[in-house]
């Protein structure tokens, strides 16, 4: 096959229709990319190929984020072990239609049997809530398998609301589609106040599915251990505060509450967070 | 990328009309209007996969339904004697690339019809009050054309508003006839006036539309029932004044010295400077910043 000249694939591994893990760097609750960064980690990965930024990301100038020059990342990883290859990617801005063919020629080049993306949604539940994941296939084959897992819905109805764009992850499963291979977005509920902050316990349970579907055998005790952490951190404040303590209150108990609350608690929220050390696999 | 076609109409030497969404959505109202007005019927749609983002996901039990995308469609009819091809596009390609590759497409469509003539409509932001009739500034992609314009009532050539006949079309308005004249196809952009202090408000404006209707349909020597786009003019109007009455007596007053202007010929002074122009979209920005904020 032909592949697109913005695909560069530098070693071809030793997999057998392996499936494709898919994540993007900016996401709700970072939950894309903090599952790849963990499964990266934990399975040490190697990286095998990329798609070049140029034609996909505005390359006028660079961003700077936390002191520090960025540059558009959009990788291929590999583990021969598992038989999983692992695209994690900054979210193109331009001609996003031609960037995710590249990634579906890649997914044809290995025979990938699978695709699965991982996303994050906005939740207004608190954070003490369970955390809820669901999926969302185009095989009609792939939801009885989903439906035999615990703890993962499978029967959402949605519709783009107006002035929303779908996301990337739902493009890429039309696509996907179109080309015939089964896909399934994941979803995890991430809590509106976490923000952009990795929500570890929407992870763990993106991480269990998956392990438990692609027979990972990954250890999640640091994940578990970051999640309590996280939760420590939240409850922590949330004595401090009794304005941080009413919203969550509330929050638990149903009640929607106001904009200038919602700030309010995403801010105190953000501001703790942003004092915990990145996690060791990220 | 490519051009998905219903049907292969028989078509003589066809005009084509095009629009796209804009300020005021002038132009798109103004085309759509007419396709509509004389029942055109749909031959013809730009693949829009790797020009747009899509719009909407539909999802049902768990599956993917579907995914929409903006569209860009053909349509016929035979006007007053004459062929016409109208193009809509829900919306403009977010990269100049893409825009230009647009542009070729429809005009591929247009010349496999053997199209002889490209029209464009848009708006014009211009210091008139929103009170008077927009006039239509016509802008062809042809020294040729300019005598024929000179015939139309009610419109004008840049030069008759700028002197030396210069300024920019900005988007696919002006790239259609820019890729046209490549092409050696003539055509004219038609812009309805939009009040300037109403220009960056996300508002119709369908008095500019039906002002350009008048110029397009002059042009082709048709006649066409308008009287839908007539109610539209006046639900928005009620709307305008509604706004007018809330703004401030001396952001009005400023306003209001736009009613001096019915028409300017290059020789003349302006009513207002360019300082006072600014200080106007100052007052304008100013007072519908803190009306947000309230």
């Amino acid at each position: 096959m032909t592949l697109d000249h913005s695909l560069k694939l530098h070693k071809k591994p030793n997999l057998y229709h392996p499936s494709l893990l898919v994540g993007w760097s900016k996401d709700v609750g970072a939950l894309g990319a903090g599952v790849i960064d963990f499964v990266n980690a934990s399975l040490k990965t190697e990286q095998i190929g990329e798609v070049e930024a140029k034609g996909f990301f505005s390359l006028s100038g660079v961003a700077i984020e936390e002191d520090v020059i960025q540059f558009p990342q959009s990788n291929f990883y590999c583990s021969e072990e598992r038989n999983l290859i692992i695209f994690k990617s900054d979210p193109p801005v331009l001609e996003q239609y031609r960037f995710l063919n590249s990634t579906l020629d890649a997914a044809k080049y290995f025979k990938a049997k699978e695709i699965y993306t991982i996303g994050g949604i906005v939740s207004l539940r608190a954070h003490t809530a369970p955390r809820r994941i669901s999926g969302v296939v185009n095989k009609e084959k792939l939801k009885s398998m989903l439906a035999e897992y615990d703890g993962l819905e499978v029967n959402i109805d949605y519709r783009t609301p107006p002035g929303e764009r779908p996301t990337l992850s739902s493009f890429l499963l039309w696509m996907a589609k179109m080309r015939n291979i089964p896909t399934v977005n994941l979803w995890g509920e991430v809590p509106f106040y976490l923000g952009n902050a990795f929500d570890a316990r929407a992870g763990e349970h993106v991480l269990d599915f998956l392990n438990r579907r692609l027979s990972l055998n990954m250890d999640l005790t640091p994940l578990r251990e970051e999640s309590e952490e996280q939760s420590g951190m939240i409850g922590k404040l949330r004595g401090q505060s009794p304005e941080v303590g009413k919203c969550i209150e509330m929050l638990e108990r149903g009640i929607m509450l106001q904009p200038e609350e919602s700030e309010r608690l995403r801010r105190e929220v953000m501001k703790i967070l942003s004092q915990r050390r990145p996690p060791e696999w990220s | 990328m490519g051009v998905i076609f219903e049907s292969e109409p028989e078509l003589e030497e066809p005009y084509l009309v095009a629009a796209w969404p804009g300020i005021g959505n002038v132009g798109i109202i103004a085309v759509d209007t007419l396709r509509e007005a004389v029942e055109a019927r749909q031959f013809a749609e730009i693949e829009p996969w790797d020009l747009f983002y899509p719009h909407a996901v539909s999802i049902k039990g768990g599956k993917l339904q579907d995914l929409t995308f903006p569209s860009s469609r053909f349509y016929f009819q035979r006007v007053g004697g004459k062929d016409v091809i109208f193009f809509i596009g829900e919306e403009q390609p977010p990269s100049e690339e893409r825009m230009y590759q647009m542009a070729n497409l429809v005009l591929d469509v247009g010349l496999r019809f053997g199209c002889r003539r490209v029209f464009t409509a848009g708006a014009a932001v211009a210091l008139i009050h929103h009170t008077f009739r927009p006039k239509v500034w016509a802008v062809p992609n042809t020294e040729r054309l300019i005598d024929e314009i000179r015939e139309y009532s009610h419109a004008t050539l840049m030069s008759d508003i700028q002197g030396e006949g210069k300024g920019n079309i900005t988007g696919l308005n002006g790239l259609l006839l820019g890729a046209a004249r490549k092409r050696g196809l003539p055509g004219i952009c038609l812009l309805g006036e939009v009040p300037i202090y109403l220009s960056s408000f996300p508002l119709s404006y369908p008095k500019a539309s039906r002002s350009v209707l008048e110029t397009l349909t002059q042009s082709w020597g048709i006649q066409a029932d308008l009287r839908g786009l007539d109610s539209f003019i006046q639900e928005v109007e009620r709307n305008i004044d509604e706004l007018y009455q809330k703004i401030p007596s001396l952001v009005k007053d400023k306003i209001d010295q736009l009613k001096q202007v019915s028409h300017i010929s290059p020789e003349e002074k302006e009513p207002i400077t360019e300082e006072d122009k600014e200080k106007l979209m100052e007052d304008i920005e100013q007072f519908f910043g803190r009306k947000g904020k309230d």
